[in-house]
């Protein structure tokens, strides 16, 4: 079974703005992960909305160090 | 089936042969009743599922189910001096055209899937051939209906697949809920040639027929089951997906689209009519 994955929400509202991290959501695909998108973050009429698995994300910083070789 | 190369634009019922007015209707309240019902047992959904996001997910599936029983009835209105409150407050239970799977309760989960995604897709399916429609006003009211499906459709699919997936147990569930719905919609679909649905394609009110439809439908729900391992009592012969199940036709009513005189159960229709209600009512 696809295990449930944790994925991150970005959307804005105009194309004028950047992409904001509206939330995120659990689901077992990437479909489920767009429907569930849509249908939890519908508060505003979004321009754009996309989701990113968790495990994708790379971190840039870890437990507040600057992110500088060696950290 | 041949259509002719110069296709009629309606913008209203008129100019259609009665024959024709008569089975749009039939075909928009069979529509109607089945995205009702859809709508009441995603509501009913909005509470149980396996987790959040899911519950909010159906509370939204209900929500644009009982919009496009708005869309639709807006149209029987307008088009056939139908009264939605009749339609839905006092019509006998043998007088909905729903799939009969919504008849009952829905009270698994797999069976929740199995109407999400079997049921569902049905009516989408149906939907879909009159995309292009020769009727302008539903035309004119599908695009926004099919855009809200595209995430009924991913919904459905995605918890077939995920169930499945999980465990021998669970993919048996969602086998059995899956098989029992889709003998219900194939009866919906009805004999492959009703006169009834004749009429509607010469008129380019649909763009196929309705067991073109019916085989495009198997297509994606057998492609998909098969490469799951579900076994959903279809059989692919020559490139096409069909029934185990075999009709006698005789007694199918193309008004309720049914074999036999049967309908909702009373109390769901206690549940979802609002007439009940009335004396609050604010005007």
């Amino acid at each position: 079974m696809d295990q449930d994955q944790v994925y991150e929400v970005f959307a804005r509202k105009t194309h004028q703005e950047t992409l904001q991290h509206v939330g995120s959501l659990n689901a077992s695909d990437d479909e489920l992960a767009k429907v569930y998108a849509w249908t939890m973050y519908d508060e505003e009429k979004w321009v754009e909305m996309c989701v990113i698995p968790r495990k994708s994300v790379i971190q840039v910083t870890h437990d507040s160090k600057i992110p500088l070789w060696g950290n | 089936m041949k259509k002719s190369t110069t296709q009629t634009i309606f913008e209203s019922t008129e100019g259609m042969t009665p024959e024709c007015k008569e089975a749009l209707r039939y075909l928009l309240l069979a529509c109607a009743d089945t995205k009702l019902l859809l709508g009441y047992h995603y509501g009913e959904w909005t509470f149980g599922p396996p987790e959040i996001e899911a519950a909010v997910a159906f509370c939204s599936l209900c929500q644009s189910e009982l919009g496009h029983v708005r869309l639709l009835h807006a149209l029987l209105t307008k088009h056939y001096k139908d009264d939605p409150e009749k339609l839905v407050e006092s019509a006998k239970p043998e007088e909905f055209a729903n799939i009969s799977y919504l008849d009952n309760e829905i009270k698994s989960w797999p069976d929740i899937v199995a109407v999400n995604y079997v049921v569902d897709l049905a009516v989408t399916t149906l939907l879909l051939s009159m995309r292009n429609s020769s009727f302008k006003p539903l035309h004119m009211s599908l695009e926004k209906m099919l855009e809200e499906e595209r995430y009924h459709i991913h919904h459905g699919q995605g918890w077939f697949r995920t169930l499945s997936k999980k465990s021998a147990e669970t993919k048996q569930a969602i086998q059995k809920s899956a098989q029992n719905a889709l003998v219900k919609v194939v009866e919906w679909f009805g004999p492959p040639d009703s006169e009834y649905d004749r009429v509607l394609v010469q008129a380019g009110i649909k763009s196929e027929s309705s067991s073109e439809i019916l085989d495009k439908y198997l297509s994606e729900l057998g492609n998909l089951a098969a490469s799951l391992g579900v076994d959903l009592g279809l059989s692919k012969a020559n490139g096409t997906w069909r029934l185990n199940t075999t009709f006698e036709w005789d007694s199918w009513d193309p008004k309720t689209r049914r074999l036999t005189k049967t309908g909702p159960d009373p109390e769901i229709l206690y549940h979802l009519r609002g007439s009940k209600n009335k004396v609050f009512k604010l005007s």
